[in-house]
């Protein structure tokens, strides 16, 4: 970690960075859960600095407001969580995941064509990814992640998965994506993806076995350091 | 509730818990989100009338905070913080891009000359007295500098690198300071509460 980055940490809590900057501090804040820990508690203190200022609005504006809302949809819950967990050095994967896979996952459904998957804009997946989205029985999944779409694809019949990560953000030069199973709760890793656009394929887990993907220091980690941007049971896909 | 404003001392730290209302919210309660309004619509209309100045520009302000509030309820993570705060966050977020995007080019006017925060409107105001007291004591602790740069960031909605054109420092300085002040800030509120 930079010192000179970390001390952004400041600015960045009161939103006084532009946004290439904000930007880019956020990219930091993933792999840095001190940093994580100190803008959240520098944005509290902000937060009731920011409380004293309180004013009661005009009384028509409730009414307003709550007429909006009720014409709003609200948003799902999220998958994504880059947070790590450092409690007791035994990371909970196993109940987040759960509950990521029953929210995640949009079902497609059927067999998406090569051209989708190879998409308009020349990214170039692995043949083995495409193969496992082109089978007969395929089934498929989007899923929005922080770092964009991940799509899906198990294949019963060939007994693999795959994941098309083209549509995740591209990393800076210090971070990779890695993929992971988790079984029981441990997480072993799968794949490091120096090349989100090439995507990945594997053998189809075992039951209740979960795949996730992590944003990790390059060169991909021995366990992952950071929470999964998603999670997903193969066998919901 | 606005209807006689200072009659009504909100007190923060005990009450309504907020947590629990978002949870709700996250579900679709509306009387829960009505809930929510009541307790924090003084806080977040506040600061957005003290970042933008202008009162229906604040409200419009106040508004889209709610409404993003409502939509993105289910994705609050607690862990991450407390659900007081996050409105709080994204209040400071919408009223700064508020004035980003709008006064760029009157700001040198209107946002010049760095603004001490008014006292006159204590009437209006629903936040209990102690706190007040609290966050006021220990904003004295911060140096001028911290102070000021703090100020003009969080109020003016100023990056760090226009405080730091404005008061002739260093970027590195600023930067500092902003980190240093609101860190002073943390721990002081840390050990009044």
């Amino acid at each position: 970690m930079s010192t000179d980055l970390h001390t952004l940490s400041g600015a960045f809590a009161i939103d006084a960075l532009t946004a290439e900057e904000a930007e880019q501090f956020r990219t930091h804040l993933e792999g840095c859960a001190a940093c994580r820990e100190e803008v959240r508690e520098l944005r509290e203190a902000a937060a009731r600095m920011g409380e004293v200022e309180a004013v009661a609005p005009p009384a028509a504006l409730k009414a307003r407001v709550l007429a909006a809302a009720d014409r709003t949809a609200q948003q799902p819950p999220k998958v994504v969580r880059l947070e790590e967990r450092e409690d007791s050095g035994r990371r909970r994967w196993a109940p987040r995941l759960a509950a990521a896979a029953a929210a995640a996952v949009v079902v497609v459904g059927g067999a998406i064509g090569i051209g989708q998957i190879a998409g308009d804009d020349g990214t170039t997946l692995q043949a083995g990814v495409v193969r496992v989205f082109e089978a007969e029985d395929a089934r498929t999944a989007e899923v929005d992640t922080s770092q964009g779409v991940v799509r899906v694809a198990t294949s019963p019949g060939r007994g693999e998965m795959a994941v098309d990560t083209s549509g995740l953000r591209p990393l800076d030069e210090e971070h990779v994506y890695q993929v992971w199973s988790i079984a029981d709760g441990t997480p072993s890793s799968v794949v490091v993806l120096p090349d989100p656009d090439r995507g990945a394929s594997m053998e189809m887990p075992a039951a209740g076995t979960q795949v996730a993907i992590t944003v990790e220091p390059a060169g991909g980690s021995e366990q992952p350091t950071t929470e999964p941007i998603v999670a997903v049971d193969p066998g919901e896909v | 509730m606005a209807g006689e404003p200072g009659l009504r001392l909100v007190t923060s730290y005990d009450g309504v818990d907020v947590d629990v209302l978002v949870g709700r919210v996250a579900r679709g309660d509306g009387q829960a989100f009505e809930q929510l309004y009541d307790e924090l619509s003084a806080a977040v209309y506040g600061l957005a009338r003290r970042v933008v100045r202008d009162p229906s520009r604040a409200e419009d302000v106040t508004q889209d905070v709610f409404l993003e509030v409502w939509r993105k309820a289910a994705r609050f993570d607690s862990t991450l913080g407390r659900a007081r705060t996050w409105v709080m966050t994204i209040a400071h977020r919408r009223a700064v891009d508020a004035v980003r995007r709008n006064e760029a080019a009157k700001r040198s006017d209107s946002h010049g000359v760095p603004d001490e925060v008014s006292h006159d409107e204590a009437a209006d105001r629903v936040i209990a007295a102690e706190e007040r007291g609290a966050v006021r004591d220990c904003l004295e602790t911060l140096t001028e500098l911290q102070l000021e740069s703090v100020r003009l960031a969080y109020f003016n909605g100023y990056t760090y690198n226009e405080v730091a054109t404005l008061l002739d420092k260093p970027l590195p300085t600023i930067k500092t300071r902003m980190r240093d002040g609101l860190i002073r800030l943390r721990d002081c509120l840390e050990g009044a509460r």
